[in-house]
């Protein structure tokens, strides 16, 4: 049924897409699209109105981080599309993984910055100066322009941000995951930062600083949850689900089938995910210690492939015990 | 979600208080309210036409020049008295940073290096120099006068357009 009827079918490496995924990432990308679009206006309305608002400094930084992950995303959306090659036999599922840790790093490294930049400031004391502007002849201060820009540029990243988590849990996609939950909390950022002009406006010049080590500590904790869950996906940590909250289910469902089959004893699997596709290794323990036959064996292998469009590379190994070297732990995936 | 709740209600209390208060933005050293009906103290630097020091008076009795007539219409707009304070660009933007002075005028324009030291007004004039280069000018109050630096820019934005 897959790719039967449409002229052009969507992989990831070798593996053909479902419909209902070949749609999530139709969307997912246009989305990424409009999170760009979206971006480019709000950093440029913002940087019209930075002024000296050191929080203001630290929302457009954060504006100007954001374009990584879509840009990451949509980079790696393209790259993953190649087949496995004589050099890269496992294919290029890996792009997401680096595109993933870059944003992190970009993400640690600026929050970072900022928080001690923010605590000079505060340290030394400097005081914030905002003054007027001409608006129509009128001189205003341009506190409530800065206010504004923030109050326009709070809600829409949170409606992107919960259109692109369902399409996250659909693709099993951790970057497009982290920046839609980036894009989620975006509006506190904007809320810190008008609250710290508007702060500034009744004189308490340290409201500025604070609200700027606030959003810096939200820009730095994301790049370290960012950075950590990207290097440990990297590290071949084992298959979680898409929010890194659970060990991926579908180790349970493998073992489980392979445990019922007939002619097992026993079976376990390691599995690691390569950004959007399994790769899964699993030792069965032939019952009465007599071997398979080839065709067995295969059957097994199809019917795992064929219980989600994720298990990419499968190889069934069998053995005469489980090798405790190699699946370390208790249990499999899921189980408690 | 409770971090967002308690946000929005800062958010709206500090607006409140914006409100009723009154003065916003409000000075956190109270220049305005000090200076209004008492004494601005003003550092001018000589520079061309905009501040020139009278032949012959050592002290710093009178200023003449494009802004320092300017400000002596926002002194009486204020009902305050000037006492004027003569000396280089660093010695008066030391003062002002130290809060020894109130305003600084020198004919700077908004590439001065004292912004590190003080606030820059709204450009409110534009003039070109020899070589055909644009200079907006702008004077120095002190770090976050917001108060002081807003009641400035709206009389020089309205002193430009008279």
């Amino acid at each position: 049924m897959i790719g039967t009827n449409s002229t052009q079918t969507v992989r990831f490496g070798h593996t053909e897409l479902p419909p209902e995924q070949q749609e999530a990432l139709r969307k997912a990308r246009k989305y990424e699209w409009i999170t760009i679009a979206f971006l480019a206006a709000s950093t440029a309305l913002v940087y019209a109105v930075l002024g000296n608002s050191q929080a203001m400094k630290a929302a457009w930084v954060e504006d100007i981080l954001s374009f990584l992950p879509p840009l990451s995303f949509l980079l790696a959306a393209r790259v993953i599309r190649k087949r496995p090659s004589e050099d890269h036999p496992y294919g290029y599922h890996r792009a997401v993984g680096i595109a993933h840790v870059v944003a992190g790093v970009a993400l640690t490294v600026m929050g970072a910055y900022l928080i001690v930049d923010s605590a000079i400031g505060l340290l030394s004391a400097e005081h914030p100066t905002i003054g007027g502007f001409n608006f129509f002849g009128q001189t205003i201060w341009l506190g409530w322009l800065m206010i504004t820009a923030m109050v326009l540029t709070a809600g829409p990243p949170i409606w992107l941000g919960r259109v692109k988590m369902k399409l996250a849990e659909k693709l099993h996609d951790k970057v497009l995951y982290a920046d839609a939950d980036m894009n989620k909390a975006d509006w506190m950022t904007a809320a810190a930062a008008a609250v710290g002009v508007a702060g500034i406006g009744l004189g308490w010049w340290w409201a500025d600083y604070a609200a700027a080590i606030l959003i810096s500590g939200s820009i730095l904790h994301d790049g370290v949850r960012n950075t950590r869950g990207a290097v440990s996906a990297l590290m071949d940590k084992r298959a979680m689900t898409y929010d890194d909250d659970a060990p991926h289910p579908l180790a349970r469902q493998l073992d489980t089938y392979l445990r019922g089959l007939p002619w097992t004893q026993q079976a376990r699997s390691r599995i690691r995910d390569e950004g959007h596709v399994f790769h899964v290794e699993s030792f069965v323990v032939p019952a009465a210690g007599s071997m398979p036959s080839l065709e067995q064996l295969e059957q097994a292998r199809e019917a795992c492939i064929a219980m989600d469009w994720k298990v990419q590379d499968m190889v069934i190994v069998p053995v005469a015990e489980l090798p405790s070297e190699f699946l370390p732990g208790p249990t499999t995936g899921g189980e408690r | 979600m409770r971090r967002c709740k308690v946000l929005f209600l800062l958010l709206a209390a500090l607006l409140a208080l914006a409100g009723c208060g009154t003065s916003y933005p409000a000075d956190p050293e109270g220049t305005l309210d000090r200076v209004r009906g008492g004494t601005l103290r003003v550092g001018a630097s000589p520079n061309g036409d905009w501040v020139r020091l009278p032949d012959g008076s050592g002290g710093a009795a009178r200023v003449e020049g494009k802004e320092a007539e300017l400000v002596q219409r926002f002194a009486e707009r204020l009902g305050a008295d000037i006492e004027w304070v003569t000396g280089t660009e660093q010695v008066l933007a030391d003062e002002l940073k130290h809060g020894g002075l109130d305003l600084v005028i020198g004919g700077l324009d908004d590439k001065t290096p004292w912004s590190t030291h003080a606030g820059l007004t709204r450009p409110y004039t534009e003039s070109r120099d020899s070589r055909g280069s644009l200079h907006k000018h702008v004077m120095l109050v002190p770090l976050g006068e917001n108060a002081f630096l807003l009641e400035l820019d709206r009389f020089l934005l309205e002193s430009g357009q008279a």
